[in-house]
């Protein structure tokens, strides 16, 4: 789907037909899960709330089946990091169509109720692009408890998270505390005999879980056309593609300034910072370097994006920088070359995935993580694998 | 004329009565903020009760402990209001809403925008709240505003809210050198360059000084642009630019800004 280009924008109301209109179709099962992804065309120049309106439609969608294995990351994504109480409930509620509910799953509907409960709204399902004005309607909250009394007694590890909200205090409604008991009651039945409950957090995750790629070295794409990109730092500093990210391994992230979702840029930014503290523990901030780069470089210049990294403790040196494509053209070379998940409206993003990259010392991709929260010490061993590739002089599949 | 008159007092003293039949509660719990969201909701209430509510209901969602877990009833409510019949609960309740970067909110308001048809509010005010939101998706809209207002404060409106869309820079630019333009406007959008693009805005600025017949305000704005964020290698090197600006200090213009100019020949000149 990538790549692929629509010669007329849809209407809302005509990309609701669509999305119904695949739905009905089990042939075309994948057209329907493809619009989840971020870049897909449709998203193009609408706003984040057409966007949330949108995604919704197509997660409910999907959850009028049976969800396939590779609709399952976009709704752990939407639980893990989603701060929309529409999109969170649509994932909560499309979960529950997941044929192989497991323990894995229990965390990432706790963390989204600890995302939402603060937030939580009126939602409605019944018609495409309909807003709730009634509290007798559903709301993320509910849907998520839902959601945890369908998981029942595989959901075991996160009742010490989950029975504090019984309190009337907790930020819950009466209605809800009493979806809160229901949900307990399901947890703590007994476990079918050939189904052992599990009292630990996580469990195996389900392959529709992974959210790492890497490549071995000897399948890895080319730098080729990155090459020349001339990038700006945060001083103001020209460097192209291939002067900065050749010679030694990167990490490198992407994030943008006007983000308000604080699970996302902001966080990735501050965990990038978190990563060059491990770095140094190790004696190898000058052997890895690392870099963030901005999606949206016509709004993000060189001192916003000073300011941003060092509101985050971010450290910014000659190996270490916040960075921003000059020219529009090679903007779009960068984006493809790392098949990044965002959509603009204009030139502002409307909507992405969280994205960390691993680059070998030549500058191409090795190592990927995307849409899920991520791990410092996992992304700095990764890392250091690829430095060592680089000592040894030949590439291991990482 | 004069029965006119004696309707209108006699609705403001039914309005009046009626507040002071319905004190401002003070929420101290949350039976108290179901209570004032019920008064909300009521179309058969006086309007000022149920401004007074709404009001209370402002600071109950600070003080009241445990709000949050009416968030959702609260926020259906405020939606439920917003298409009021009555413009000022109707504006109040946007205003939370936008703030809270409501997505229905924010629908009404581009829908109004779009088709004035549907509007709920006056332009400016759509525009004024839209802003509150980067991610509204209302450049496109304000664009269009910009370039046939339906009155003054609906471009300025549209153009505070550019200020945030690096590819309005153009327009912005336009805006700028253009002396038949509102001097607010023409100052407006020299802020949004400063925020967007400072480099266009100090090659403009440059094109303002060295024009002899533009207004001395506008004059004055753009020197001290130059002078506090200029690029202190390109402005030492300007002779032209400097020649003007030395020109300044022997023409009939404001203290303020022969200062300004003084600055700024101290901080560029060789």
């Amino acid at each position: 789907m990538r790549g692929a280009t629509i010669a007329r924008a849809l209407s809302e109301d005509q990309f609701a037909a669509l999305v119904d209109a695949l739905a009905a179709d089990p042939k075309r099962r994948g057209d329907l899960i493809s619009l989840l992804r971020e870049d897909h065309p449709h998203y193009a120049e609408r706003g984040a709330a057409a966007i949330v309106r949108m995604r919704g439609w197509v997660l409910l969608a999907v959850a009028r089946g049976e969800v396939p294995e590779n609709a399952l990351i976009f709704i752990l994504e939407e639980l893990d990091t989603g701060v929309d109480p529409y999109l969170v409930a649509a994932a909560a509620r499309a979960l529950r169509s997941y044929p192989h509910p497991t323990a894995a799953l229990a965390p990432f509907v706790m963390r989204a109720l600890g995302n939402i409960r603060y937030r939580d709204e009126p939602v409605s399902f019944a018609n495409y692009g309909e807003y709730a004005i009634s509290a007798t309607h559903t709301s993320a909250v509910g849907e998520l408890l839902a959601t945890l009394r369908w998981l029942g007694p595989r959901a075991r590890g996160i009742l010490p998270e989950l029975e504090p909200l019984r309190a009337p205090n907790g930020g819950l409604s009466r209605k809800l505390r009493l979806d809160v008991d229901r949900a307990l009651q399901a947890i703590r039945v007994p476990a079918p005999a050939d189904e052992p409950a599990t009292a630990s957090c996580c469990g195996t995750p389900p392959n529709g879980a992974r959210s790492m790629s890497s490549w071995p070295s000897d399948s890895r794409r080319g730098a080729k056309q990155t090459e020349s990109i001339t990038l700006q730092d945060h001083k103001g500093e020209l460097i192209t593609f291939k002067e900065y990210f050749h010679g030694q391994p990167s990490i490198v992230v992407f994030f943008y300034t006007r983000c308000d979702n604080p699970l996302k840029c902001s966080l990735t930014v501050t965990k990038l910072a978190r990563v060059q503290k491990l770095l140094e523990e190790r004696g190898l901030v000058d052997r890895i370097r690392t870099a963030a780069i901005t999606y949206d470089p016509a709004f993000d210049l060189p001192q916003r994006l000073r300011v941003y990294g060092q509101d985050r403790g971010v450290r910014m040196d000659a190996g270490h920088r916040m960075l921003r494509v000059i020219e529009e053209n090679e903007n779009e070379v960068l984006r493809r070359h790392f098949e990044l998940g965002v959509n603009f409206v204009g030139s502002l993003v409307n909507r992405h995935r969280i994205e960390v990259y691993i680059l070998d010392a030549e500058g191409r991709i090795a190592l990927c993580l995307e849409r899920l929260s991520w791990d410092e010490e996992q992304v700095v061993t990764r890392t250091i694998e690829m430095l060592k590739e680089k000592e040894c002089g030949s590439g291991r599949q990482a | 004329m004069a029965t006119r008159r004696k309707v209108a007092r006699k609705a403001a003293t039914r309005g009046q009565k009626a507040a002071a039949t319905a004190p401002i509660q003070v929420a101290e719990n949350l039976k108290d903020v179901r209570d004032l969201l019920k008064v909300l909701r009521d179309t058969g209430k006086p309007i000022e009760v149920r401004m007074a509510a709404l009001q209370s209901l402002g600071a109950a969602a600070f003080s009241v402990p445990n709000f949050n877990s009416l968030h959702a009833d609260y926020i259906g409510a405020l939606r439920e209001v917003a298409t009021d019949s009555h413009e000022e609960l109707r504006r109040r309740v946007f205003g939370i809403l936008t703030r809270n970067k409501d997505g229905y909110a924010q629908k009404k308001l581009l829908d109004g925008l779009k088709d004035p048809a549907k509007a709920l509010l006056p332009p400016e005010k759509a525009l004024q709240l839209l802003g509150n939101d980067v991610h509204a998706g209302a450049y496109a809209a304000a664009r269009t505003i910009l370039n046939k207002p339906p009155n003054d404060d609906a471009k300025r409106e549209a153009l505070r809210l550019l200020a945030g869309d690096a590819k309005s820079t153009p327009l912005l630019e336009k805006v700028l050198r253009d002396k038949k333009e509102l001097r607010e406007n023409r100052q407006l959008a020299a802020s949004a360059l400063h925020s967007l693009n400072p480099d266009k805005l100090q090659a403009q600025a440059r094109k303002i000084l060295l024009d002899k017949s533009d207004y001395a305000d506008i004059k004055a704005t753009s020197l001290t642009a130059l002078e506090q964020f200029g690029d202190d290698g390109s402005l030492s090197k300007d002779k032209t630019l400097l020649q003007s600006v030395n020109r300044l200090k022997n023409t009939k213009i404001s203290a303020k800004y022969k200062q300004t100019a003084r600055r700024f020949l101290s901080k560029y000149s060789p």
